[in-house]
């Protein structure tokens, strides 16, 4: 260790060192000399024989073991001069550099903390999910029912804790004003699960699942701050939730954040303990998920051998859970699973960019290189070695990389920015920030970036050529031909990438217009939709309930520049109400499977509201109310699976929701709408009016005449003029919601769209680039081939005709690329397949253009060539 | 290039260092001392060039076998002395063992022709 202090030394003191050597040498001289007489002529005898001091002094520097330091600050020097020499190239250069660093380094971000990064919580993967899956088509998603859950944690001996959550909405009256708050009803152990502490105050206990000790609430950090004033105080005081008074016990602390994959759009404001309703059947509402810590040493898969064993014997007691399945799943691959694909495809794009980046910039530094060749040449002369020569010029790739990489680190920041404000809803996208994994990342892709276009320059800088290099008329190089193929290699594979891409820009393009055509259903222009949530203790009887919902339909539906109203108890896209039904004459015997639709609760005008075709039979109207007959409405769909040979009017359903189901006669049949979004096929749907199965919410439809946004504040004041404590959620136009739930399609298209035409444009550059230097290669035959004879125009084809010729080349390279890899967008696409003939036709068709463009400027300066001028140029 | 000194001996590779930390185990030294010394107690067979004294010096300097500091020589000359640390003296003793191994076995297997 003193050994590498000695050395460090030396590096400080090295001016020191010089002189000193300096002196010992010259003492040893005059020492030499002295001995042989100290005549003049014994001094140089001694100088003689001293040998060669420059040597000398190099080797003893030498033994301190920096010569490779001294050499790379030297080599950097040198680039640095170079690049200040030459502001134009390696301004083109860095910019290049500093979008594709960029762009990749701000993509792995969102990667990293997507996909890669483990979940805000200690331990946590060792944090599974679970859920219901059904028999067949595993529709249900992540949900399950609380006494089902309830069973699993009774039961299951590998998990250390489990807990099941599920959000709602809560009014909090008091203060100036009341409020809605987002909030996660949860089971006791939550945060157990989670290993999370809050920060003022306690967590729930056990006993505060039940009903009595259950009017607990905690606070998030959050709604602490903004709606208490951060007040320290807070732990025991009464808060007026839904009427009805509750306990504050705990608040949470600021960073805390649950569950995970929360956008920022709404951040949850509590924590309640569930409020279980004995008049449902809540075994058959499946809005519960569910979290579980596994035990060390417990595997999912053992897990999840013993989740199916339990759900088997409870299969057998309970015919809600006969036709489901159960599955374990790690939690940090469940949260980015969905957007998973889409992600992994827009990183292997940026990355295409990227390369084609890189082989602009080789281009660039290639055609620097032939200019350099005859100081190169010079150096192997004085006798650098040719590995001295490659050093040094990767030396000048990676400086350039590196500054193309700290550019690009602030584009990426702020790129970053405007993805977060910009991108649709994806998940833990909040937490993205550029911390140290991104920084290392972005380090190695510089140091990479850099060797990678830095290579092939280097190797061709460095050819040992010497005698043609050093004569004179070394203008036309030999090596040039070698030089030239190598350039318009990498114009072609920029060609190739850029069409590729461009195809999959093109798939994803069409996919959306597509899948924008699709007709969901319903009219969603000049559609408001709104939320409504009653407290159960102001309106705790169905009555009051169904009676209070006729009244804010009634007021909605007289303001001016309404149309009509309607209301549902769950909106398409939004929400929605599955569950069992049951069929006349076709009753599921034990062991058979239940029958499953969407079950909502309307008003008559809903259908009117909603734009919704009526195909056959009448709608409710108020007169269809709990003295009346009890009827229902089916769509289309419903009436294709259960009665596909025969007449469904008349027939008779009975929706299977807990308190006492009845039959219901079938009086109508409507359209089908898509309730899970455009691309998903309508299922099948019973309706039940509103008046004969009433609901403590409402899921309003607001037909406008006018621009609906204008209606917002209107609709918002006739609720409150019945309820001033009532708040209205969530008021948005229907096209918002159609839209949004198309964003994400969106969204990637735009962004492939963008990564395509960058992609071209650095392609269309580096054609633009290779004719140039082309044209300015050839001015000597071009000059021959006009005084001979050749017209303006024929040279303008010529040089065309050659930047077409690499177009072709590299469309024919990219349709061969593009067809092996645009399969993996084939789970992205709609309504076009991933080698669709027109598509690829279209692409190759612009770029070519794009190239032809491309080579047009450099054309038109070929065919001004002065003929005379030409001639006499070197 | 002129007459070659017929005297002039190359130093086997590998002893330069231990030749030089023997000299200075008799005390410190300066550079031309030491070349002289060798030069002299081999019987002038043992010539050290100078190109080849100062970078061992370096390297003996790096491993910490040597330490160096500035003095006044015989002629009241400002010079570098070299002297010997207790990590040379070690060292030193370690090559003397080694290289005398080396001899013998050597002897061995020429006295066996």
């Amino acid at each position: 260790m003193g050994k590498l202090w000695r050395k460090l030394l030396f590096l400080i003191r090295r001016s020191q060192f010089d002189r000193d050597l300096e002196d010992e040498i010259c003492t040893h001289l005059e020492m030499k000399a002295g001995a042989g007489g100290g005549t003049v002529d014994a001094r140089y005898a001694a100088r003689r024989k001293f040998g060669n001091t420059m040597l000398l002094r190099e080797q003893s520097r030498e033994m301190w073991g920096w010569a490779w330091l001294e050499t790379l600050a030297q080599d950097l020097r040198y680039t640095f001069r170079m690049l200040r020499r030459s502001p134009g190239f390696t301004a083109v250069a860095v910019l290049t550099l500093a979008l594709g660093i960029g762009a990749n380094t701000a993509v792995f971000s969102v990667v990293d903390t997507v996909l890669l990064r483990p979940l805000p919580y200690p331990d946590s993967e060792r944090l599974v999910q679970m859920w219901s899956t059904k028999a067949n088509t595993n529709r249900w998603g992540i949900w399950t029912a609380y006494p089902r859950f309830l069973d699993w944690r009774r039961l299951a001996t590998r998990f250390e804790d489990m807990a099941a959550v599920r959000f709602w909405v809560i009014n909090l009256s008091g203060g100036d004003h009341p409020e809605a708050l987002h909030v996660v009803v949860t089971s006791s152990r939550l945060f157990q699960v989670l290993r999370v502490q809050p920060l003022l105050g306690r967590t729930f206990l056990p006993e505060e699942d039940q009903p009595g000790h259950d009017h607990v609430i905690i606070l998030s950090h959050g709604l602490w701050q903004r709606r208490f004033g951060s007040d320290p105080t807070v732990i025991g005081r009464a808060v007026d939730i839904d009427q009805q008074s509750y306990t504050v016990i705990g608040v949470m602390p600021p960073g805390f954040r649950f569950p995970p994959d929360l956008t920022a759009s709404w951040s949850i404001d509590a924590w309640l303990p569930p409020a279980p309703d004995p008049s449902r059947n809540e075994r058959e509402s499946n809005n519960y998920y569910v979290v579980a810590r596994l035990k060390p040493g417990i595997t999912v898969a053992q897990a999840q051998a013993e989740m199916d064993a339990i759900h088997h014997g409870l299969a057998e007691r309970h015919w809600e859970d006969r036709d489901l399945g159960v599955k374990v799943a790690g939690w940090q691959q469940q949260v980015g699973s969905e957007v998973r694909p889409a992600l992994m495809i827009l990183l292997g794009a940026i990355s295409l960019v990227l390369l084609i980046a890189c082989a602009n910039v080789a281009n660039l530094l290639l055609a620097r290189g032939a200019v350099r060749q005859r100081e190169a040449a010079l150096r192997q002369a004085l006798g650098a070695g040719r590995a001295r020569l490659i050093r040094q010029l990767l030396t000048e790739s990676v400086l350039l990389a590196t500054f193309g990489g700290t550019a690009g680190l602030l584009l990426a920041y702020q790129g970053l920015r405007l993805f977060i404000q910009l991108a649709p809803d994806i998940p833990r996208l909040n937490e993205t920030a550029i911390d140290p994994r991104v920084l290392l990342f972005s380090a190695v892709l510089t140091l990479g970036t850099g060797l990678i276009f830095g290579v092939v320059p280097a190797w061709q800088g460095s050819k040992m050529d010497l005698q043609n290099a050093l004569k004179e008329s070394g203008s036309r190089l030999t090596g040039s031909s070698d030089r030239a193929r190598v350039r318009s290699s990498l114009v072609i594979a920029e060609m190739a990438l850029a069409l590729m891409l461009l195809a999959g820009a093109c798939l994803l393009l069409r996919s959306f217009l597509n899948v924008e055509q699709i007709d969901p259903g319903f009219n969603a222009k000049n559609l408001l939709t709104a939320f409504v949530m009653l407290s159960p203790a102001k309106y705790p009887d169905p009555r009051s309930q169904a009676a209070f919902f006729r009244e804010v339909i009634d007021r909605i539906a007289s303001i001016p520049g309404v149309e009509c109203a309607g209301g549902a108890d769950s909106a398409p896209m939004l929400t929605n109400d599955a569950g069992t039904v049951s069929i006349e004459g076709h009753e599921a015997r034990p062991g058979e499977q239940v029958i499953q639709a969407e079950r909502p609760k309307i008003t008559p005008d809903y259908f009117r509201a909603m734009g919704m075709r009526l195909v056959r039979g009448r709608t409710f109207t108020w007169a269809d109310n709990e003295s009346s007959l009890p009827v229902a409405m089916i769509n289309e769909a419903a009436a294709r699976e259960y009665w596909p040979n025969a007449d469904a009017m008349g027939r008779r359903v009975k929706l299977e929701d807990g308190s006492a189901p009845v039959w219901r006669q079938v009086i109508g049949i409507v359209g089908d709408v898509r309730q899970d979004g455009l691309v998903e096929a309508a299922r099948p749907e019973v309706y039940a009016p509103l008046l004969q199965s009433p609901v403590p919410y409402l899921a309003l439809a607001v037909r406008t005449r006018v621009e609906p946004a204008a209606l917002t504040g209107a609709i918002r004041h006739g609720v409150m003029a019945i309820d001033k404590d009532q708040p209205v959620l969530q008021i948005q136009t229907m096209q918002q919601v159609v839209s949004d739930s198309v964003a994400g399609r969106r969204f990637q298209m735009a962004l492939m769209a963008l990564f395509a035409s960058l992609a071209l444009a650095l392609a269309a550059i580096g054609i633009y680039g290779l004719m140039s230097y082309s044209v300015s290669q050839r001015t000597h035959e071009i000059g021959i081939r006009m005084a001979l004879g050749a017209k303006r125009e024929e040279v303008l084809l010529l040089v065309v005709g050659q930047g077409l010729l690499l177009a072709a080349g590299g469309v024919a390279l990219g349709i061969g690329g593009a067809l092996i890899l645009t399969r993996f967008l084939a789970s992205l696409l709609f309504g076009v397949g991933p080698n669709d003939p027109v598509t690829f036709a279209g692409v190759s068709l612009l770029a070519v253009s794009v190239a032809a463009v491309g080579s047009l400027i450099p054309a038109w300066r070929a065919a001004r060539i002065d003929p005379m001028e030409a001639l006499r140029y070197e | 290039m002129g007459t070659r000194d017929v005297r002039r001996t190359e130093i086997p590779p590998g002893t330069l260092d231990m030749l030089i930390l023997k000299t200075l185990s008799r005390g410190p030294m300066h550079g031309y001392g030491i070349a002289e010394h060798i030069h002299q107690m081999s019987e002038d067979v043992l010539e050290v060039e100078e190109g080849s004294l100062y970078p061992a010096l370096q390297r003996l300097l790096i491993q910490g076998w040597v330490s160096a500091e500035w003095g006044q020589s015989a002629n009241n000359r400002r010079a570098r002395f070299y002297r010997l640390t207790k990590a040379g003296r070690k060292q030193l003793d370690h090559e003397l063992s080694e290289f005398q191994r080396v001899i013998r076995a050597i002897g061995r297997v020429i006295q066996t022709a």
